[in-house]
């Protein structure tokens, strides 16, 4: 080939390869252009979890949605932990097993009314979804219409917290176009919420505009671009570049690198705690295992490890579960501190949480002051997971969140610390805690209930199997020019109608 | 042309025997695939039987390995590699997207490092273009450094200062050209510096060649000299950056990371982790196939730069003038890292003390404190022995394997390709499963990467030896091949491929920390180096003593592997009145290199 014919060639080659390159680059989430000045302009929001499932609602993406004000349920969590309107104006209890919904008027981001009969075929949809969202698990209900504003949803055994229940995000509502052939949700353009999303770029963005006839008004905020930023040192990054609007959960270690008037701090229900092998092993002995809960120190932990981005343990719960705090009582039938004398340990954790292996470290120091030997064992969390369910560890540093799914205290104290509990990492079978479970479980008022899930804290906090180290806060990126985040304990909403920028 | 076809079918084979091995993973290490799809869906989920028997049911786990593989290669035939185990949507277009951004980052880095390669020749040709290259000292400390950098901390440095501080280049995202150029910094001045010193060495080579003076004497330009000069050295050269080019693709999760990149060394570690098969393999025959093209790749430069020279046998090896060794500064090094031993060690490495975190450096802290109050001093200098004792003992091991493999060349050099395009984490993931999680797991993981790149150099040495003039004349007297072997291939292949290997030791040291998110290796409060780094990645825009100490000191182990190397090839020189020949370092094992680069 000539030079010339080259060289003639060479723009053409450019041509072509122009898209091939674009194509390499990841699509950067609707435009920039600003809105009308006073309808406010779009937010710019980094979130830190990737959807992993394409947004499907029934998992752990539910979240990402209603964090965005893209759906919403029936009811809401309100700031006490209580289930407020959201879609349902008000209800009642029928009998024991039987609840009536009231909706309010509203539409779905498709135009079309929000009617009993829509709103029975989603809950109907998520109640047959593989596997069942979490907030359901152990649950059967049937929803049917009833006249023009009416839902009744009725559960195969009693269920108290049903109110509470459908606040999941998991629960949202979406209109039939959503629900396709397979047993996918398309939720792009079919939810409730002050925002619909119009694009999904992958796990990389995605674009929400305002829309527009919203029941509870028109959002400030025209619209969203969202960009899914799992590394936090980069959240924090694209926050002072002004990159974003919004970043959320920066972690402890760069919060010092962003402006004070930037960091917004928020307590969460999330408890780091130590939980001690009831079953095997050294802590078999409760006096070993006082012996231990003795040697915690919780303050190195809130102050020197989460730099006080976070409250010293006081139980299961922590101040963000509000009420906990005026209803804790002692804990009940604690064994006196036995002496370690070189008992051997080992103490498990992950690494998906940065502080979680330092908080690891401190505890060894402080156990082998008082009198154990600890070895460590610091893995990937889906490596650690089955072992530590097995009771393969001694001791396990947990961060757990406390209200999990249904935002109904009760049922992380099932899972975690009864016989038969899914998640008893502590393998606490012990029946004067069974029995206060069982107690909470099958109360119905809601003050009663809370009552009753503390004596049950009291009860399992008195086995020593678990100690509670720190509650977490959860610092938001917040950039000075916006107003109206929504920082909520219960991670569930971040933007929503009064957010603007 | 019937060579080739074998080369092929073993290539196929590898790839194949990889996809299967890949496959069986979790049946082999006992993880139950339903468990960590569901912690990759959802982390705060609970694993209650319910939900993992409907995972199971919707994956078809129950049927098997052997017949999910079966479906998954009878859809791959129509290039449909099959659902995300974890999302559930396609994944030929997501790994083809993931494919194209690391392959674009790839090329920009590949920019960024010939640049970077061509500064720092940039003196040697000129003066070689002007005959003055006579007594000039050999090797440029600056490259040396900048080759050892850790890639992590260049490019959280380059992200934080040039980013972040300056806001000259946005430091987050993939969107654009201007996106690109950190990253490939990060990547690039690293492998570039290695690709130079390389060049570097070879140059002088060139220009004492007898064409050089004939060209010169005939009164061609120096401008025209030096440029063939470039052409003369660049085929020894293309080996490793083909290397560079494969292990750089899926291997550079970090900069993706710190960079928020969507490519595909992310893509197949959140894979590898959650054993979402069916990206994992589709990941792995996209790299395994990237390998084989660009082995072909390099194999064509090769050929249309100085081809038939190469068929004919005419190429006399680059034999380089004898560069001065250096006598003080090997033991330089080794006092200053002595000193900083013997100082750290009366220190305690364990005392935590949260009120005194990340302290600056003081007289009572000299390196400061990390995370937890600790004292970073005393942490090097305890950490210094067992990183040391281990990083040697798996340096030998890979050197004995490298040299083995290396001399059946045709046998282990599309091996050597692939070994080098897979995952660290893959790898560590199957000698896992293989061997169980035992102490010596870790070392054998490194292992099963680190002896590709020598085995690589000794190849490459052994097709020059071959072709040298006194190999003919001591067949000629009738010698046999293990005469051959023992006597004059071996001696001159050994020194080199030691000096390379012990250049790769800090890599080493660094490549087995970072496997210890398995379970594997050094735990902590262990104060193992490559520990120390990755527990201090997070403070380093705060705290920058806590992770620059560690990274000293591994430079400085460098810096000592390479100027002691000068001590073993004048102690062969010594004995054996020939020049020997040199031929190119490969570029270092990118997998490994994901964290330390030295050179």
């Amino acid at each position: 080939m000539g030079q010339n014919v080259r060289r003639r060639l060479r723009p053409l080659i450019a041509l072509a390869l122009a898209p091939v390159l674009a194509g390499c680059f990841a699509s950067g989430g609707g435009t920039d252009a600003a809105g009308d000045a006073q309808d406010g302009s779009r937010l710019r929001v980094a979130l830190a979890f990737p959807p992993a499932e394409n947004l499907s609602p029934y998992g752990a993406d539910s979240t990402i949605l209603s964090r965005l004000g893209v759906t919403e349920g029936l009811t809401a969590l309100d700031a006490n932990g209580t289930a407020a309107p959201a879609l349902a104006a008000f209800w009642q209890q029928e009998n024991d097993r039987t609840w009536l919904f009231t909706l309010r008027e509203a539409t779905f981001q498709d135009g079309s009314a929000v009617t009993p009969a829509a709103v029975a075929t989603a809950l109907t949809h998520a109640t047959q979804a593989k596997p069942v969202p979490a907030a359901l698990s152990g649950v059967t209900l049937t929803a049917k219409a009833e006249g023009s504003t009416g839902v009744r949803i009725t559960t195969e055994d009693p269920d108290p917290v049903l109110p509470l229940r459908l606040t999941s995000p998991a629960l949202a509502v979406f209109s039939g176009k959503a629900y396709g052939t397979q047993d996918k949700v398309d939720p792009v353009g079919t939810a409730t919420g002050p925002f619909e999303l119009t694009k999904v770029m992958g796990a990389t963005a995605a674009t929400l505009d305002r829309y527009d006839d919203y029941w509870g008004g028109r959002a400030q905020a025209t619209g969203i671009d969202v960009k899914f930023v799992p590394d936090g040192t980069a959240r924090a990054s694209a926050l002072r570049t002004d990159q974003v609007d919004l970043a959320e959960a920066i972690p402890v270690a760069q919060a010092a690198t962003l402006d004070k008037a930037t960091r917004e701090v928020t307590a969460t229900t999330r408890t780091t705690s130590l939980l001690l092998n009831t079953e095997k092993g050294a802590f078999k002995d409760a006096a070993l295992r006082a012996a231990a809960r003795r040697a915690v120190d919780t303050s190195a932990f809130a102050n020197g490890v989460y730099e006080g981005y976070a409250d010293a343990g006081a139980g299961i719960y922590g101040p963000a579960v509000t009420w906990a705090a005026g209803k804790r009582t002692e804990p009940v039938g604690r064994a006196e501190p036995g002496k370690p004398e070189g008992t051997r340990i080992t103490l498990a954790t992950y690494d998906n949480r940065p502080e979680l292996p330092e908080a690891a470290q401190v505890l060894k120091q402080q156990l082998e002051k008082a009198g154990f030997e600890v070895t460590l064992e610091v893995r990937e969390y889906s490596r650690l997971e089955s072992d530590a369910l097995d009771g393969r560890f001694d001791a396990f540093v947990l961060a757990r969140n406390t209200l999990v799914d249904t935002g109904d205290p009760v049922s992380v104290l099932a899972s975690d610390y009864t016989c038969d509990g899914g998640y008893n990492i502590a393998q606490l079978c012990d029946k004067d805690v069974d029995r206060a479970v069982a107690k909470a479980e099958g109360t119905a008022d809601t003050a009663e209930r809370q009552d009753a899930a503390m004596a049950a804290e009291a009860r399992i906090l008195g086995t020593d199997a678990v100690v509670p180290l720190v509650h977490q806060r959860i610092i938001t990126g917040v950039a000075a020019s916006v107003r109206g985040a929504l920082l909520d304990p219960y991670e569930r909403t971040l933007v929503g109608v009064g957010t603007r920028r | 042309m019937r060579r080739q076809a074998v080369t092929l079918l073993w290539r196929a084979g590898i790839a194949a025997a990889l996809v299967c091995a890949i496959g069986v993973l979790p049946w082999l290490s006992h993880t139950d695939p339903a468990l960590t799809v569901l912690k990759a869906r959802s982390a705060d989920r609970d694993p209650t039987p319910e939900v993992l028997a409907d995972i199971r049911a919707q994956l078809g786990l129950e049927q098997g390995p052997f017949h999910l593989l079966g479906d998954w290669l009878g859809g791959l035939w129509r290039g449909d590699a099959g659902r995300s185990w974890i999302s559930g949507s396609e994944v030929t277009p997501a790994v083809l997207q993931a494919l194209g951004v690391s392959l674009l980052l790839m090329a920009v880095a590949l920019a960024v490092a010939v640049v970077t390669a061509a500064l720092i020749c940039a003196r040697t040709l000129w003066l070689g273009a002007h005959r003055r290259l006579d007594g000039r000292r050999a090797g440029g400390s600056g490259s040396a450094v900048l080759a050892a950098l850790p890639e992590f901390l260049t490019a959280s440095v380059l992200a934080t200062v040039v980013g972040v501080q300056w806001g000259w280049l946005p430091a987050l995202g993939w969107y654009g050209p201007q996106w690109t150029v950190l990253p490939a910094l990060a990547l690039g001045l690293p492998a570039g510096a290695v690709l130079g010193r390389l060049l570097d060495d070879l140059l002088p080579g060139a220009f004492a060649e007898p064409w050089a003076l004939a060209a010169t004497a005939r009164g061609l330009p120096g401008r025209t000299v030096a440029r063939q000069a470039l052409r003369r050295c660049l085929p020894g050269l293309l080996p490793n950056t083909g290397l560079f080019v494969v292990g750089l693709t899926g291997g550079s999760v970090t900069v993706e990371q710190i960079f928020d990149i969507p490519g595909l060394g992310r893509t197949t570690l959140q894979a590898a982790l959650a054993q979402d098969l069916p990206v994992l393999q589709a990941g792995t025959l996209a790299l395994v196939l990237l390998a084989a093209a660009a082995a072909g790749l390099a194999h064509v430069l090769t050929r249309l730069l100085i081809g038939p020279a190469l068929r004919d046998g005419a190429l006399p090896s680059l034999h380089r003038r004898s560069p001065s060794a250096h006598t003080i500064l090997p033991f330089a090094y080794a006092g200053l890292l002595a000193g900083v031993i013997a100082l750290g060690l009366p220190r305690d490495p364990l005392a935590l003390d949260t009120a005194e975190r990340l302290a600056s450096p003081s007289p009572a802290h000299p390196f400061g404190t990390d995370a937890l109050g600790r004292d970073v001093l005393a942490r090097v200098a305890h950490g210094a022995l067992d990183t040391l004792l281990l990083a040697l003992a798996i340096t030998a091991v890979t050197l004995l394997t490298g040299v083995a493999l290396g001399l059946l060349p045709r046998l282990t050099g599309p091996l050597v390709d692939t070994v080098t395009a897979l995952p660290p984490v893959l790898v560590a993931l199957l000698v896992t499963a293989i061997v169980g999680s035992g102490t010596a797991t870790p070392a054998l993981a490194v292992a099963a990467v680190a002896w590709a790149p020598l085995a690589a150099h000794t190849s490459a040495l052994l097709r020059q030896e071959r072709a040298a003039l006194h190999l003919t004349a001591t067949r000629a007297l009738g010698a046999g091949p293990c005469f051959l072997l023992r006597h004059e291939l071996l001696p001159a292949i050994v020194p080199p491929v030691t000096r390379h290997a012990l250049l790769r030791l800090p890599g080493i040291a660094l490549a087995l920390a970072s496997l210890a998110f398995l379970g594997l290796g050094a735990q902590p409060p262990s104060p193992e180096w490559g520990l120390l780094l990755a527990e201090n990645q997070p403070y380093a825009e705060r705290a920058p003593w806590a992770v620059l100490a560690p990274a000293a000191v591994l430079a400085l182990l460098g810096a000592l592997a390479v100027t002691a190397a000068g001590g073993v090839r004048r102690g062969r020189r010594r004995r054996r009145r020939r020049t020997e020949p040199v031929v190119p370092l490969p570029e270092q094992h990118p997998a490994t290199q994901e964290l330390v680069k030295t050179g």
